[in-house]
């Protein structure tokens, strides 16, 4: 536990001493194997700092673990539409900071398009208080997407503000049989109604989550009572439906055993069925699992732990034709999730400039 | 030096392309905000991709600092050219590639906000953030200041529908923000970028977001006995869950303005305030929640509620609304439109202290504005030649921002800080956080030559730890 104050004043410190340090929330993420050369740990303090339920805006310490952002939003009916693979001990500063997402995504964006304030502590040890508590704020340069999904390469995030929204009246969970990811998008892109969530599994996630043998999608369902039956209705065109308790979102988001190898793979969303077809090819011949969030176009392949000599030719493969993005990799394929940009020297302009002597999370992001 | 300059600009973009007489400059004086007035020294006109990039590198060269500019709406003063370069870019106006299948659009960045909707229409797509300038301000101007508009409060700013930048840097490298064929990560700069006023780079194609025109659209006209009551509603709707795709409030002073305009809208004149809310998405519950709505803003106090029966009734309301600043310009010569934004929870405090404000000076405020998200677009029509008067509307526009800040709000929503705002960026953010937005910009712009001495007041930045030019 440590404020703010208390936080700038071991990064002083520590950058005085040149230790570097690995930045955590819960932890719930240090085996996912990314590099990163400290040996010190540092942690962000927890606690809700305000709630205003009638302003839709919640801050918190960065701490703060979902499970306690979700008993206070619940009290108010509300909820914060972010929900990250993994589990509920995980917290919101290591969800930002990461930028990780998770179903819901499908109908409320990313940690950037949640994320209104922020503070954080830079590699100087400066502390940093960017955006507000409003929901809309153009004042000043936006250091807040600059914080956002930076691996705390800029500086440790320590609080943030972030937009909740109210719980639907009704929230419906459906498995479809609905025989092809390319029939998902098509049915996604042509339909009035825009689910909460859509994902499309592999025959193998499939089983344990819904019973089901085949491919199946995973849809939710909200709004008032006329509108979920409506899009009951036109889901029900995908294939044969049936009602799933909720629960199941939070069995697919700890879906992956310990040590298994996560990545995940994009296009445009229009090409869903060939990334989908390349994703399944490889997740299959090594006994793995694929879900898809379709209207992102992106797909989550989750192999079983254990390196393969095949395995590195073949991401180094998909990752010449799609974007390749990791999750929990061993350290040896990390370099192939990392693509070369155009913006790498900016990118690394703007880590230098937070982080002078290289002390946050040095090496997190490759060579970027 | 200043000819070599101008001719070594001809050779690129044509010698009609580049203005240097004072009466030729005098246009580019001011944007959409009166009260400044700073004629550049030199303006281009690029026509094409090409000549931006060798305009650009040309300025890089010289070490010339200058300012991009799009239809010059901005009402932020942050497109003046205060004796340096104006980069015209309102010539680059082509989309390049409309996507059906991936919803998303390539446009060149002085394409027309309200072209690419109209281009897209048939398609049954449409680019959702809508600024009330958006017949005339540009995609890419709209990117420099993160653009919203009525519509943004169900659909989002321009940050939420900006796939991809392709950028020229100050020091004339082009690079992509951004992933147009996937998903992204690491560092956003494209984040970063956004709402930057123009001060990381020149844009020279945006990659968007276009988003499936709803089935079914209900717009609503509420009529307020007080402006207390309007403000409750909104809160009532706000707090019930139901995401209006629009919720914008007027006050009297702009019903009286925009019913004795050509833009008449059929607004009640006895009205003290009027909410224009539009509901939309599937037909399905959609008629539940408008009478829902219907139901908050009478148990708030309202007058009477009114559907708009067709979609010509539904375009005439909007019209009063997105034309109410054009509205305002027959009741003065000048309209100094302002933006700041508090939690919504505090509107009604607010409108109070903006009203008794305006009392207290002897001006007429006219309220505007994105009541569903807080943001307040008070505006006070005055004569800027009168120096009693406009020394007046400065002082309340002050108080204003002053009373935004300390209701835990912030200066600017939608508009930029630009040079307007720049007096009020101290009292909003720390010293550490100024400076770590000057360390910022001079990463994108080293020698600080795009749109200098706008947006970040450089006196307030404590020296930065790193050198200036941080880049390795």
């Amino acid at each position: 536990m440590s404020s703010s104050a208390e936080i700038s004043a071991l990064i002083a410190d520590a950058r005085a001493r040149r230790m570097p340090l690995r930045l955590t929330g819960g932890g719930t993420w240090l085996d996912a194997g990314r590099p990163c050369d400290a040996s010190e740990t540092l942690s962000a303090d927890t606690g809700v700092v305000t709630y205003e339920p009638g302003d839709l805006v919640l801050t918190v310490r960065a701490g703060t673990p979902f499970s306690e952002i979700q008993r206070v939003t619940n009290a108010n009916d509300q909820w914060l539409t972010l929900d990250p693979f993994g589990v509920t001990t995980g917290t919101l500063g290591a969800t930002v900071a990461t930028g990780s997402w998770g179903p819901l995504a499908s109908a409320f964006g990313v940690p950037r398009d949640h994320v209104l304030g922020c503070e954080f502590v830079t590699g100087a040890g400066d502390i940093v208080r960017a955006g507000g508590q409003v929901v809309k704020n153009v004042a000043g340069f936006d250091l807040v997407r600059l914080a956002t999904g930076s691996w705390g390469t800029v500086g440790m995030l320590t609080e943030i503000t972030v937009r909740v929204r109210a719980k639907p009246e009704e929230d419906c969970t459906l498995a479809i049989a609905a025989g092809s990811v390319g029939a998902v998008a098509d049915w996604v892109r042509a339909s009035v109604h825009t689910p909460l969530a859509a994902e499309f599994l592999s025959p193998a996630l499939a089983q344990p989550l819904t019973g089901s043998a085949d491919a199946s999608l995973l849809v939710r369902l909200g709004g008032n009572s006329p509108l979920v039956a409506a899009a009951r209705n036109a889901a029900a065109a995908l294939g044969d439906s049936r009602v799933l308790p909720a629960n199941v979102w939070s069995k697919l988001a700890g879906i992956e055993q310990p040590g298994a190898i996560v990545f995940r793979v994009s296009a445009m969303p229009a090409r869903i069925a060939h990334v989908w077809a390349r994703a399944l090819e490889l997740t299959e011949m090594f006994g793995g699992v694929a879900h898809a969030t379709v209207s992102r176009g992106v797909v989550r392949c989750i192999l079983p732990p254990g390196e393969s000599k095949e395995l590195p030719q073949m991401l180094a493969a998909l990752s010449a034709e799609m974007t390749l993005i990791g999750e929990r990799l061993p350290a040896s394929l990390w370099p192939l999730a990392t693509r070369a940009r155009s913006t790498d020297t900016l990118a690394r302009g703007v880590r230098h400039a937070f982080d002078p002597d290289s002390i946050l999370n040095p090496g997190i992001l490759g060579n970027t | 030096m200043s000819l070599a300059l101008e001719s070594r600009l001809a050779a690129i973009v044509g010698e009609k392309r580049v203005l240097a007489r004072p009466s030729e400059l005098r246009v580019y004086e001011s944007d959409g905000l009166p009260g400044y007035h700073h004629a550049p020294r030199l303006a281009v006109f690029p026509a094409t991709r090409d000549e931006v990039i060798d305009v650009v590198r040309l300025l890089a060269e010289t070490k010339t600092p200058y300012v991009a500019r799009g239809a010059g709406t901005g009402l932020s003063g942050g497109a003046l050219a205060n004796g340096v370069v104006l980069l015209g870019l309102h010539r680059l106006k082509r989309i390049i590639s409309i996507d059906v299948e991936n919803c998303r659009a390539v446009v060149e960045p002085g394409v027309v906000n309200a072209n690419l909707t109209a281009a897209t229409a048939p398609l049954g797509l449409h680019y959702a953030p809508d600024p009330s300038s958006q017949t005339a301000c540009t995609i890419g101007g709209n990117v420099s200041e993160n653009a919203g508009g009525p519509h943004c409060l169900k659909y989002g700013v321009t940050l939420n529908h900006v796939i991809a930048l392709t950028v020229i840097l100050p020091g004339g490298e082009i690079i992509t923000l951004g992933n147009p064929d996937g998903e992204d990560d690491g560092i956003d700069l494209l984040g970063a970028f956004i709402g930057s006023e123009g001060c990381f780079g020149v844009v020279l194609d945006v990659t968007v977001r276009l988003v499936k025109n709803p089935q079914a659209i209900r717009t609503l006209l509420a009529d307020f006995a007080s402006v207390d009551s309007a403000a409750r509603a909104v809160s009532a709707i706000i707090a019930s869950g139901i995401v209006a795709a629009a919720l914008e409030m007027m006050d009297a002073p702009t019903i009286h303005a925009v019913e004795a305009s050509i833009y008449a809208a059929g607004y009640p004149t006895d009205a003290a305030a009027i909410l224009l809310i539009e509901l939309d998405g599937p037909l399905a519950g959609l008629e539940e929640d408008v009478a829902r709505v219907e139901k908050f803003c009478l148990d708030a106090g309202a007058r009477g509620v009114r559907i708009a029966t067709d979609a010509a009734d539904r375009a005439r309301l909007w019209q009063g609304r997105k034309k109410a600043f054009g509205a305002m310009g027959r009741v003065s010569s000048h309209l100094v439109v302002q933006d700041a934004v508090v939690p919504r929870t505090k509107l009604p405090a607010i409108l109070a202290e903006i009203g008794r404000i305006g009392v207290a000076r002897g001006l007429t405020v006219c309220n505007v504005f994105h009541a569903g998200d807080g943001n307040l677009h008070p505006n006070i029509p005055y004569n800027a030649n009168d120096p009693v008067e406009s020394a007046h509307v400065h002082e309340a526009m002050r108080e204003v921002m002053e009373a935004c800040i300390a209701a835990g709000g912030t200066i600017t929503g939608e508009h930029g800080v630009g040079l307007d705002k720049l007096p009020y960026m101290a009292s909003l953010f720390t010293p550490s956080t100024l400076t770590a937005m000057c360390t910022l910009r001079t990463v994108f712009d080293p020698e600080q030559r795009s749109n200098p001495s706008k947006v970040v007041p450089i006196h307030s930045c404590r020296e930065w730890h790193a050198a200036p030019s941080a880049r390795p």
